[in-house]
């Protein structure tokens, strides 16, 4: 027999519900349905439109946001399933005014243009260099941002401003 | 005020001859010599925005949030051509949340590009807009839509460009499907091919390339009384505001069009959008803000694209030289207009004596065309570069030095205008030493494997970019000797604020730093389109001249206030400086209230006699997997001749982007049209293939860097379309130099790749 | 997009228990969201899984093979590098599978019941015959990517990277519901739709995947999985093929060669296997093997090319094993 321990959770919704979780390390309740995604509670009740709507499908990365830590499509998760975790955006990685080093090398090395995917480009990078303890090589910095997509073509300069920030960290 | 003046200028481009009136005052600067070392210009510059755009503070049209704001969604037709009988929004009207429907019998009148109004009685593509639906959120007014009961009468419908040209297709207009877009006949091409030693004859086709801008089309609107505001992501704020006025009947005084940042247009949002007359239509009418922003989906149908087209094109030569050319193309324009022109190039790239050239537009029930980076010239490049290459081979020519037989001329082919600057000869030594071109074996070379071959190819590239007018611009001072810079101007990504600064402090010996360069707005002074490559070169002189104005009045007022003449006094790095003495200008502009110097500039004319075009060309080494049919683009030298650089490191960014869009092009962009049932069948990004980061190959970026004296008081031209043009062209020679096969449609595939080696094999 | 209510059970037994008709099981949701976003599912509640602790991680007992939980996220999988040395194929695999933040978020049990990519399929709007409708418009329409072997009534084809990299190595998969337990070889979960049967899954309502469990013998294979995409990251494979093999003095034995991309669902043929029972995998008996495997094939307008590409994939994919 399967384990029947444990009191069975209640369904929640379909109308909206309170959903509390950490944003850039500051507790955030949102009143939404079930059905509406991480990137529509950033976007819409917190404020935090640095993280961008392209594809809503998973297909681009604009919406890359941490959870937990991780990278993830903001726009394919459900807000509710973040209920209690940790989730950080573009707008918590500067501290105190003083942009994150990563944030500084797209600016030195000029990678972006139109800057839309710009937000989710930096939040993949900060994933690997914390992720990483020693510095990456230039293949992993790539296979990190493979989930974003530029259509501008910032590419090259997106590779050197990670591989530079990740030589700034150490 | 003294010495205004108005003067006409005519541009010339592809033939067409475009005139416009501008005002214009002193006399213009002449530019600097190639020689003259500046504090600004020519130098690297980080983004003057770089904060806010790596921050996510930067504002994007989607960003706007303003109190109370609706949100609008649009329906779309769900067939490629039907006529729209009724429409019933009862249900979608119960929904709670819903505010207000629009649909064509109801909706107020708004003339949209020569038609009367938004929503059309025959509605010709899937997506075309059939009603409109605000509502408190997003989500419900996408539920509101599925409620909304249309009534369609379908009508027959055809897709496809090659099918809509046969006899048998539905004529969708009164004149059919096939419209001319233009022709070109020189010399005496049927004689030549006649005396011709070979001849060369491909049939070419390019498939629909979506923009995938990442911020999709849109705009909020709000209004203020009879006052509207309407934020659109836009590459031309007046434009918008044009479109706007004629749709909404309004005076100027009354719109103001703000683009603050914008997440990409390569040419797609050059003028107003449905979405824009709808949100305002919504906003007057139920006293809100309203946003309506197109979904990934709905701008892959309804937000323009590249035309599909099919080109036929035949070469002959005699002599080692290219003695006759007949160019034909057809490009699949949607229900647009207008049609690019892929025989742009065959027109102006070479001096060759004896062509015919046609252009025709083709309308089918599939989404309009709109400019695509340099539209047509893409296309045509693919094409044209290509035949060049298989006619060289036949003749046992170099491709290089059969070109270079025809790219010497001094003289515009069309016009017989001299050129301002044509370095293009220069290119192509520079990019021959960077690719490694005495390399280039005929028959290509073996790559990393056995079944991998490895070549070699090139393409060249010509393009305008010499801007003009009319374009404005204002400098004003602030008492603590700040600067404001207005122009009316947009940056869609390319660092317009940045140069636009450089180009400021260079004239008026202030810092960057302290230049706050105010654009996308209709309230500064007029600026251009932000297409056609023409944003620096038309607005950049005219920030010279109003730096120059600003400084020259703000001189004068210091000689006051300094008790010193005005000629001993100059301004550097933010000093006036006279003899043995440097006086920081707050000094002055302090005793100053704002904005009391206000210096104006504007473009002045362009010389006449002169053809301004920009050049360039690309070169490629690629490795084939011959028995996958993986093209690997190993590397791509792009040497580009468009005058002084300003900005070095943007302008590496624009050429490095144009490269990476055109490869997409190139190997993995191709919009499919289910024929039958006329929908787009990858209207997203998952089966739509924009390049990623490792499709990337090593990009090596050269410019010629002189300035082109002759075009503008900043010897500069456009940047943003070069780059996109001879790559798709430079990589198929490559694969044909390494595998023997030609590939004439592109994207080149793996399927396409292994479709054409195996007719070889 | 169909609104539905939504809970997160902290064990296995609640959470079959909640699993009723009408709810709908999620774990990284990257399949499910589009899913329900396209109309495409229309569940009225969900069952969040990811609070159950027990199905996450992987482990090997010697002896036991290896076992790996359901919702163990693809990225730990992947970066493990004890995992890589015990079954290399499924590190391979997984490397140009979607992207890393993909990655982060979908699980084992995910990807194996994720459903396919067809657009046809994925178009609200189109009526196609395994959402009930009455035809495949891809047989007829656009189906460059589309099967070229094995389908029936419909000629979508599998898309998971994993699937063939598991079934290469024999795995196994537990599966759970409310009434009891139950183990399926992975080959035989999958199933080709036809007739009455308009699904990609051999799953029950109820039923959850809890573990995958890959035999102590297949740890002894050797594998190498290739995969074809028309751009360099973040395609659908046009062609996956796994293949492995215990290779003893030089000769292979117990060779599985799997494909993705190709069929309806996994594609192999045990005959080619047999085939290549005891080869020394050279050129001649790899093409051999590959025709074997590609015998029935018949392309569509417009994907002819898979069928050269399977081949060749096949042949390289089997070289490597003796490299």
């Amino acid at each position: 027999m399967l384990d029947t321990i444990g009191e069975m959770p209640p369904f929640r919704g379909p109308e909206a519900v309170d959903i509390f979780l950490t944003v850039n390390g500051q507790g955030a309740t949102a009143h939404l349905p079930p059905h509406r995604s991480l990137l529509e509670l950033l976007r819409g009740p917190l404020g935090l439109t640095g993280t961008k709507l392209v594809c809503n499908a998973g297909n681009c990365g604009a919406c890359t946001v941490l959870v937990e830590g991780r990278p993830v499509y903001s726009c394919i998760t459900l807000a509710v399933a973040c209920e209690g975790k940790r989730v950080e955006t573009i707008e918590g990685i500067s501290k105190d005014g003083e942009l994150h080093p990563v944030q500084e090398a797209f600016i030195d090395h000029d990678a972006y243009q139109c800057g839309f995917c710009t937000p989710g480009q930096v939040m993949s990078i900060v994933a690997l260099l914390r992720a990483k303890g020693g510095a990456p090589t230039e293949d992993e910095m790539r296979r990190a941002v493979t989930g974003n997509l530029c259509r501008c073509g910032a590419y090259v300069n997106i590779v050197k401003a990670g591989m530079s920030a990740a030589r700034r960290k150490k | 005020m003294a010495g205004i003046r108005v003067v006409k200028s005519r541009d010339e481009f592809e033939g067409e001859i475009f005139e416009s009136l501008s005002i214009i005052q002193g006399s213009d600067l002449p530019a600097h010599a190639a020689s003259v070392e500046f504090e600004e210009i020519g130098k690297s510059r980080k983004r003057v925005d770089g904060v806010q755009r790596v921050t996510g503070r930067a504002t994007y049209t989607h960003d706007v949030a303003l109190p109370g704001m609706l949100h609008a969604r649009v329906l779309r037709s769900p067939y490629p051509r039907a006529r729209v009988r009724a429409i019933d929004t009862k249900k979608a009207e119960a929904l709670p949340g819903v505010r207000g429907v629009l649909h064509r019998f109801n909706s107020p009148k708004a003339a949209f590009r020569g038609e009367e109004t938004i929503f059309r009685e025959e509605v010709r593509f899937i997506g075309d807009e059939v009603a409109a639906v605000a509502a408190d959120d997003a989500d419900t007014a996408a539920r509101a839509l599925g409620l909304i009961e249309v009534e369609y009468e379908l009508l027959p419908h055809v897709t496809d460009l090659e099918e809509a040209i046969t006899d048998g297709a539905p004529k969708l207009e009164d004149g059919g499907n096939v419209f001319d877009a233009g022709s070109l006949k020189r010399g005496e091409p049927r004689q030549a091919f006649k005396s011709a030693d070979a001849v060369v004859e491909g049939t070419y086709r390019t498939s629909t390339q979506l923009h995938n801008s990442l911020e999709s089309h849109g705009a909020v609107a709000q209004w203020d009384g009879e006052n509207l505001t309407v934020w659109e992501s836009t590459q031309h704020v007046f434009g918008v505001r044009e479109g706007i006025r004629a749709a909404l009947l309004l005076p100027l005084s009354r719109i103001r069009v703000i683009c603050d940042y914008m997440g990409g247009g390569f040419g797609s949002k050059g003028g107003v959008g449905k979405y824009s007359i709808i949100a305002s239509l919504f906003a007057k009418q139920l006293g809100r803000p309203v946003r309506c922003v197109l979904t990934r989906h709905e701008e892959n149908l309804a937000a323009g694209n590249r035309s599909a087209t099919l080109q036929k094109v035949k070469l002959a030569g005699k002599d080692g030289r290219i003695t006759a050319v007949d160019h034909t193309s057809w490009s699949n324009a949607g229900q647009g207009r207008w049609v690019a022109n892929p025989t742009g190039p065959t027109n102006t790239l070479y001096d060759f004596a004896n062509l015919t050239t046609k252009s025709y537009r083709v309308v089918t029930n599939a989404g309009s065309l709109s400019a695509f980076r340099a539209p047509g010239y893409v296309e045509g490049t693919f094409a044209l570069e290509q035949a060049i290459d298989e006619l060289a081979e036949r003749m046992g020519v170099d491709p290089l030095t059969l070109r270079r037989r025809h790219a010497a001329s001094q003289k515009d082919p069309r016009t017989t205008k001299t050129y301002s600057l044509k370095r293009l000869l220069e290119c192509y030594t520079i990019g021959a030493r960077e690719i490694g071109w005495t390399k280039r074996r005929a028959g290509g070379t073996r790559g990393s494997a056995p079944h991998r071959r490895r070549g070699i190819g090139m393409a060249t590239q010509i393009w305008g970019g010499g801007g003009g007018p009319p374009a404005y611009a204002t400098v004003h001072f602030n008492s603590d000797g700040t600067v404001i810079l207005r122009a009316g101007t947009q940056d869609i990504g390319t660092g317009t604020r940045t140069v636009l600064a450089q180009i400021c402090s260079e004239e008026l010996g202030v810092e960057c730093d302290r230049i706050s360069v105010r654009i996308g707005d209709t309230e500064g002074p007029y600026g251009p389109i932000s297409a056609g490559s023409l944003t620096l070169a038309s607005v950049g002189p005219a920030v010279r001249l109003a730096a120059r104005d600003a400084r020259e009045q703000f001189l004068g007022a210091a000689a006051g206030v300094l008790e010193i003449r005005k000629t001993e006094l100059r301004m550097e790095r933010g000093h006036i400086v006279s003899k043995g003495a440097r006086t920081p200008i707050s000094e002055v502009s302090k005793k100053l209230e704002n904005n009391t110097v206000i210096g104006k500039g504007s473009r002045w004319p362009n010389p006449e006699s002169l053809a301004i075009k920009t050049f360039g060309a690309h070169f490629a080494q690629v490795e084939v997997d011959t028995l996958t049919g993986e093209i690997v683009v190993e590397k791509v030298v792009a040497v580009h001749d468009i005058g002084r650089i300003v900005n070095p490191m943007t302008a590496a960014s624009q050429v490095q982007g144009g490269v990476i869009q055109a490869l997409g092009f190139a190997l993995s962009e191709e919009r499919v049209v289910d024929r039958s049932l006329g929908r787009v069948m990858n209207a997203d990004l998952e089966w739509y293939k924009i390049p990623t980061v490792l499709d990337v190959p090593e990009i090596v970026v050269r410019f010629t860097d002189r300035p082109d004296r002759r075009a503008n008081n900043l010897g500069a031209k456009g940047l943003g379309e070069p780059p996109i043009i001879p790559t798709a062209a430079a990589v198929a020679n490559a694969v044909a130099n390494a595998t023997g096969v030609r590939l004439r449609h592109a994207p080149m595939t793996p399927a396409r790749v292994l479709e054409a080696l195996a007719v070889v094999r | 997009m169909s609104l539905f209510s939504y809970a997160k059970p902290r064990a296995l037994g609640e959470a079959l228990r909640l699993l009723k008709n009408g709810t709908v099981a999620l774990a990284g949701g990257t399949d499910l969201v589009g899913l329900i976003r396209s109309g495409l599912a229309r569940p009225n509640a969900l069952v969040d899984l990811t609070g159950i602790d027990g199905l996450r991680g992987w482990s090997r007992e010697k002896g036991k093979g290896l076992r790996i939980g359901a919702l163990t996220s693809l990225s730990e999988l992947e970066t493990s590098p004890q995992l890589r040395k015990l079954a290399p194929m499924i590190a391979e695999s997984l490397r140009d599978a979607a992207t890393p933040q993909l990655r982060n978020m979908g699980t084992v049990g995910g990807n194996l019941l994720q459903r396919n990519r067809c657009w046809y399929f994925r178009d609200e709007a189109v009526p196609c015959w395994l959402k009930g409708g009455t035809r495949c418009f891809a047989a007829e329409g656009e189906n460059r990517y589309h099967a070229i072997i094995g389908a029936a009534e419909c000629v979508m084809v599998s898309p998971s990277d994993l699937a063939p990299a598991l079934i290469a190595y024999d795995a196994e998969i537990e599966l759970a519901s409310s009434i009891g337990r139950r183990t399926v070889k992975l080959g035989m979960f999958f199933i080709t739709p036809s007739g009455r049967q308009r699904r990609e899954h051999a799953i029950k309502k109820g039923e959850l995947i809890t573990s995958v469990r890959i035999p102590e013998s297949a740890l002894e294979r050797r594998g190498t999985f290739l995969k074809a995409m028309d751009r360099k990251a973040w395609s659908f494979a046009l062609v996956s093929v796994a293949a492995a093999a215990r290779i003893k003095d030089g000769k292979a034995h117990d060779v599985r060669v799997v494909l993705g991309g190709v069929a309806p669902s996994p594609w192999w043929v045990p005959a080619a296997h047999k085939l290549l029972e005891g080869s020394a995998l050279d050129d001649n008996s790899c093409l051999a093997a590959a025709d074997v495997i590609l015998g029935g094939a018949q392309p569509l307008r417009d994907n002819g090319y898979k069928v050269t590409l399977a081949r060749e994939l096949i042949r390289r994919a089997l070289r490597s094993l003796v490299a």
